[in-house]
């Protein structure tokens, strides 16, 4: 399955891979080693995809039709209805199959579990009685599926088109009562004459075969048709080489490591239904905790220094800055009040409503922090154009700063979606190491942002270090943390 | 499409005219309007069933792609069911929705909802004040809904408790349904009718 735009992502790793000449050149036994490790082990978000166009997955699906078909000797629009009933695991269909070939059949609803009845026998001379239009026909007029449930032509034609202008296109059934065996592809197309209807039982078809594939995900960028395909079914990074969007392959939803696709939905939900309470209590402005002046936010970086008196504190949490820079940085942190257990209940809806607040702002916070980051950035590319014109260096050597910018998201992205993983983690030592590496990584964020925003008076190689260890941190935690 | 439908409704009116349901006064069909969409419907409460003696009248409305799609019905007549909304008649039914296939008739709706009406679904429910009723309280259930066969569906069940609770309520200046519906809702205790009513 190479196709000519498979774009396998190796995340930053894969860069090491790209200076192989290099590395033969200088040849010693260390860099083999380097060479031959797993960009699985290192990068705990490697994952390997395809970015397919809609012939391509029309190619993979057919030929997984036809190999079917030839393996049962059957024909594929009936091998198509038991793959699209069966995950398109063609190994399970084949076993199936052959231990029990009227069972299966059965089951993918392309036979009635019980044998037809003598409805054929119902007819007189050669004509025939139409119980839906309720006219006499000819007999050749009629047709029927597995089930032997006559129907003539026109009624066949007018159902499909009900059918489909429903958004119904693989699970047609039979009209008789009761009966629920399955139109399959050629009958209904059969009987499709109209091409506006063709091509939507058609793309109709499609969207479910692709739905029902655990191997294939529609990129839910807007208008986008890429199919992302990959073997590996879990809940990684896959961005469309198309639209660029970032989605989890496993639920088509953002991207949400190190949480998992079930708790970030219940999360998600949470905060819908929450955010009024929420919104109300994390207002937008903070007074200063010296000199009580009235500070709005308008960059991302959590470091604040207050414009009047000088006081360096910290966004979240309102302490000094001092504490969080060089000891311990533990505002990411929610303490838990150990007496809770005793209280009454009103007090524990309380602390309940708390402990959500302290997450939720967290989350919200970080996620406004990205949204004026990507001002700064706009920021940075006006001045950096600046310099270049007053003959300050070139683009070239500007691009570091784009690329501090870029990571600088990427990490702040993560910590943003650590806040429901934590919230939803119960106490003990496992938690515990979690907050103590996402106090680490924010520390980190926090001093990338800090040299970002006011970079020109950074050094380079200054910048360029603390990118390392922020992604190292954030490695880190993925790798800890990410697919248990 | 259209004429597919009259066609059908023709030839279904027909089939059940001569059926032997309407022999046995269980089920009725009568035409509404000249163009086979519009239909009322009317069905007996089945025996030993708290809507026993009931008639119940449906609107039935032919949609044009009538048989493809199933017809729009629902009760006229006001009805406690967990599965039929004791404020629009709205009925919730499989075969009326997803279920529906196109060589069910008219008939085959009338008899399915008398069916309903024996075997209803708490589970699967319209309404679910009713519902949770059927499911708590089974007697306070039965109760109620034989008191509104009486009332609406012309019942034999006179349960002059019922009655003078509603009096009471009419007398406070509470309209009579109304004051109906907020006592069947309390399981017939006065006082939280009343509490909910003036709430």
């Amino acid at each position: 399955m190479e196709e000519s735009m498979t774009t396998s992502q190796g995340g930053e790793s894969d860069m090491e891979c790209s200076d192989n000449e290099f590395y033969d050149y200088y040849n010693s036994n260390d860099d083999i080693d380097i060479e031959q490790i797993d960009p699985r082990n290192i990068d705990p978000e490697y994952f390997e995809y395809n970015c397919l166009l809609e012939e391509q997955v029309d190619r993979l699906l057919n030929e997984t039709v036809e190999t079917l078909s030839n393996n049962l000797q059957i024909p594929p629009s009936l091998a198509k209805v038991l793959l699209h009933s069966n995950q398109w695991n063609i190994n399970e269909v084949t076993k199936k199959f052959n231990d029990n070939s009227t069972q299966t059949l059965i089951a993918a609803r392309i036979e009635p579990d019980a044998p037809p009845s003598s409805l054929l026998l119902t007819r007189l001379s050669s004509y025939v009685y139409c119980s839906v239009c309720a006219t006499l026909q000819h007999f050749e007029n009629f047709h029927n599926l597995s089930c032997a449930h006559m129907f003539c032509n026109e009624c066949w034609t007018m159902h499909f088109e009900v059918q489909i202008n429903q958004g119904i296109s693989t699970g047609i059934a039979c009209m008789a009562r009761d009966c629920i065996v399955l139109a399959p592809e050629d009958f209904v197309l059969k009987h499709l004459q109209r091409p506006n209807m063709r091509e939507k039982y058609q793309q109709f078809s499609f969207q479910d075969y692709v739905k029902s594939h655990p191997f294939l995900r529609f990129c839910p960028g807007p208008n986008c048709s890429i199919v992302v395909h990959s073997k590996d079914i879990k809940a990684k990074r896959a961005t469309c080489n198309q639209c660029k969007t970032i989605f989890c392959f496993k639920c088509g939803c953002d991207y949400h490591a190190p949480t998992d696709c079930h708790v970030i939905k219940k999360w998600l939900t949470k905060c819908a239904d929450d955010s009024e309470t929420a919104n109300y209590i994390s207002a937008h402005t903070k007074d200063c905790p010296k000199c009580h002046i009235c500070i709005e936010k308008n960059g991302g970086c959590n470091h604040m220094q207050c414009y009047n008196c000088k006081h360096d504190f910290c966004w979240m949490c309102l302490g000094d800055w001092k504490s969080h820079g060089s000891e311990y940085y533990e505002c990411s942190r929610y303490r838990e009040n150990p007496n809770i257990a005793h209280e009454s209940v009103h007090a524990q809806a309380r602390e309940a409503l708390k402990k959500y607040l302290h997450y939720y702002e967290r989350w919200e916070n970080h996620s406004k922090s990205l949204k004026l980051e990507e001002q700064t950035l706009e920021k940075l590319r006006s001045r950096i154009n600046q310099n270049v014109m007053s003959g300050l260096g070139t683009w070239i050597d500007w691009q570091y700063l784009f690329t501090a910018a870029n990571l600088l998201a990427k990490c702040r992205y993560t910590l943003q979606y650590t806040y429901p993983y934590a919230y939803y983690m119960e106490g003990g030592s496992r938690k515990e190491l979690f907050e103590y590496q996402q106090a680490q990584l924010e520390a980190e964020i926090e001093n990338l942002s800090w040299k970002i925003e006011r970079a020109e008076t950074t050094n380079r190689g200054d910048l360029e270090n603390q990118m390392d260890i922020a992604e190292k941190r954030r490695t880190t935690l993925l790798k800890d943390f990410l697919d248990e | 499409m259209a004429n597919i439908a009259a066609q059908r409704i023709k030839r279904e009116f027909k089939e059940v005219i001569k059926s032997e349901e309407v022999a046995k006064c269980a089920i009725k069909l009568e035409l509404l309007n000249d163009s086979y969409t519009e239909l009322k419907g009317e069905i007996a409460g089945p025996p030993d069933t708290p809507y026993e003696g009931g008639n119940f009248v449906l609107e039935i409305r032919v949609p044009e792609t009538y048989p493809f799609n199933p017809p729009k019905v629902r009760f006229i007549t006001k009805i406690w069911h967990p599965n039929i909304s004791s404020v629009t008649g709205a009925i919730c039914l499989d075969i009326l929705k997803d279920q529906w296939a196109a060589a069910m008739t008219l008939r085959t709706v009338l008899l399915s909802l008398q069916a309903l009406l024996s075997a209803a679904e708490p589970d699967d429910p319209q309404d679910a004040v009713v519902a949770r009723q059927y499911k708590e309280n089974l007697e306070m259930f039965k109760l109620t809904a034989k008191h509104w066969t009486n009332v609406y569906a012309g019942g034999p069940f006179v349960n002059s408790d019922c009655d003078d609770k509603i009096k009471r309520l009419i007398d406070m200046g509470i309209e009579e349904h109304q004051a109906r519906v907020a006592l069947s809702s309390y399981n017939w205790v006065l006082e939280r009718a009343t509490e909910q009513l003036f709430s």
